[in-house]
């Protein structure tokens, strides 16, 4: 996650170069592996991320077939997949929806923190992981995954149901959290001392405030600018300014997917909406690589022994969401059987618990985060979807 | 019928309501301009039991099919967008005026500088009726200018 990373990486093939072929090759096996294992989550009707994460195991250290030459295309594709994954969900909110998000579900919000995060952030502690370790852990367990929920709301027809709002509302406080939480975890992760700690947190919070306001006040503008009536200059035009960005950001310690987000954010309207049905398909082929790589990261031989605690944290995470949901739709007036269908439908983490994963793993900070994430998250994705499922009347058995 | 509007954040806008048989109905138009129409369960007021996805062509092939009142919608929109555009329906007298003549009879662009933009007739409409149609008792004209040329225009429809 760090610029570190993506320059050393960089700069790899140049010192110790594997051939050019074997790279290319291996970068094949490993798309094709994420295609092959996709179309297999489609047939049984679940969410991609969790069978990318297994094929990371597979494919990684330790692995059935360990891969080697393409690491560190993968590594870069990797960074490029978060960059995306995070551009894009700033896209699907408008600064509007943020401060109305904020505005109407700020109460439901405050449950949300207390009853996710806390768990996680206790449940590092007791594991005897440093408090920093603990704080991403706390990550991990609080942010449901929009974009498995997303797909599920509109996959089971509720896009139209009333509790909806209520699921996204909340969806959008999670990721506007994590967007002033990532900056600071970053600092830590860095391990300065307090006063640097403090500075630099401060500077990060700052750049998020800095583009908060951008997005609210000058959010038209920039958009203005930006747009071309060729898909092509659009195209090169934002991911060009998407990767500066987040390369400026990670430079400063605010984390390049939070920098991405804010971008996503800026941009609004027309600008948005282009993107919006542009860059999706590049998003799903390095997100992929994104999840395979953070799999490749993890032994397998490592897993067994976070198993059960990992499980157990899922089942309090499970607890935990479907209150959550529970009482954010009570508080929005919905009856009961919709605050119970609110309640499951955020189960679901995903994609941005392993992003924040991925933070720590890149830093080194805890050997077993990594397992732990990987293994929370495999059991969340699939569990997710199944409990959500289960409430859904009309398709009950 | 009251229509309540609320935001679906990263998807767009609902608007529900509750018809005068007691159906509880909601359409959720998306940005991308698509719309779906949503049938609420009867026992469980929160949940949708049908959707139907309707493209952007789809939604206003419904909305005429739904009836003339759309346009007036619209066009009390437009009212309120553009100052100085005036409009208004004028329905055709059983004799008189220009009942049984043609537009090109009245000559109300030349006399007043409004248009006749529309005439619906029973159930169908009939967008801008050239110099040769003909006025039957019952048309619904649709006349827009400046204030003073619509109501001059409607003396003229009016006789």
């Amino acid at each position: 996650m760090r610029s570190e990373v993506l320059i050393a990486s960089v700069g790899m093939p140049l010192a110790a170069p594997p051939s050019v072929g074997d790279v290319l090759i291996e970068l094949g096996l490993v798309l094709l592996v994420l295609a092959l294992l996709g179309r297999l989550a489609q047939r049984i009707g679940i969410s991609s991320i969790p069978l990318y994460l297994l094929g990371g195991l597979a494919l990684g250290k330790g692995g059935i077939i360990p891969l080697r030459a393409g690491d560190d295309f993968i590594a870069v594709g990797a960074e490029i997949g978060v960059v995306l994954l995070l551009l894009l969900l700033g896209l699907e909110y408008s600064p509007e929806d943020l401060r109305d998000g904020l505005r109407s579900t700020w109460r439901a919000g405050v449950v949300d923190v207390a009853a996710n995060a806390l768990p996680g952030f206790a449940a590092g502690l007791i594991l005897g992981w440093t408090p920093t370790a603990s704080l991403l852990l706390a990550g991990i367990t609080y942010i449901s995954s929009s974009g498995i929920i997303a797909r599920l709301l509109s996959d089971m027809d509720r896009i139209g149901n009333r509790e909806t709002p209520v699921i996204l509302s909340l969806l959008v406080m999670e990721d506007v959290i994590t967007a002033f939480v990532l900056p600071v975890i970053a600092v830590l992760l860095v391990g300065a001392t307090l006063a640097q700690g403090a500075l630099a947190a401060g500077v990060a919070i700052g750049v998020v405030l800095l583009a908060f306001y951008v997005a609210f006040r000058l959010s038209a503008r920039v958009s203005r600018a930006i747009h071309s009536r060729s898909r092509e200059l659009l195209l090169l035009t934002v991911l060009g300014i998407t990767f500066l960005v987040a390369g400026l950001a990670d430079a400063v310690q605010v984390s390049a997917a939070v920098g991405a987000f804010l971008l996503g954010v800026t941009l609004s309207g027309q600008v948005a909406d282009e993107v919006r049905s542009l860059l999706p398909p590049f998003r799903d082929v390095f997100g992929g690589l994104f999840f395979v790589f953070f799999g490749m990261q993890v032994d397998p031989r490592t897993l067994p022994p976070v198993l059960l605690p990992a499980i157990a944290l899922a089942c309090v995470g499970v607890a935990s969401k479907v209150a959550t949901g529970y009482i954010a739709a009570a508080i929005a007036g919905i009856g009961r059987a919709g605050r119970w269908r609110a309640g499951y439908a955020l189960v679901p983490r995903g994609e941005f618990s392993i992003v924040i994963a991925g933070l720590g793993v890149a830093a080194g900070v805890e050997p077993r985060l990594g397992p732990f994430a990987a293994a929370y998250v495999l059991a969340l994705a699939v569990a997710g979807p199944i409990l959500m499922r289960a409430t859904d009347r009309r398709r009950a058995p | 019928m009251e229509i309540f509007e609320t935001k679906v954040p990263g998807i767009g806008v609902r608007y529900e309501f509750t018809t005068e048989a007691g159906d509880r109905a909601g359409v959720v138009i998306r940005r991308d301009g698509t719309r779906d129409i949503v049938i609420y369960d009867p026992q469980d007021a929160d949940a949708a039991i049908g959707t139907i996805e309707l493209s952007e062509g789809d939604a206003a092939a419904i909305a005429e099919l739904l009836g003339g009142t759309t346009i007036t919608v619209r066009l009390e929109q437009l009212r309120h967008d553009v100052e100085g555009l005036a409009i208004d329906w004028v329905v055709m007298p059983e004799t008189g005026g220009l009942t049984d003549l043609t537009i090109a009879d009245g000559k109300i662009r030349t006399r007043t500088s409004a248009s006749v933009v529309a005439v619906v007739r029973g159930d169908h409409a009939v967008p801008g009726p050239g110099p040769s149609f003909e006025f039957l008792a019952g048309d619904q004209v649709l006349v827009m200018g400046d204030a003073d040329a619509v109501a001059e225009a409607t003396r003229i429809l009016t006789g």
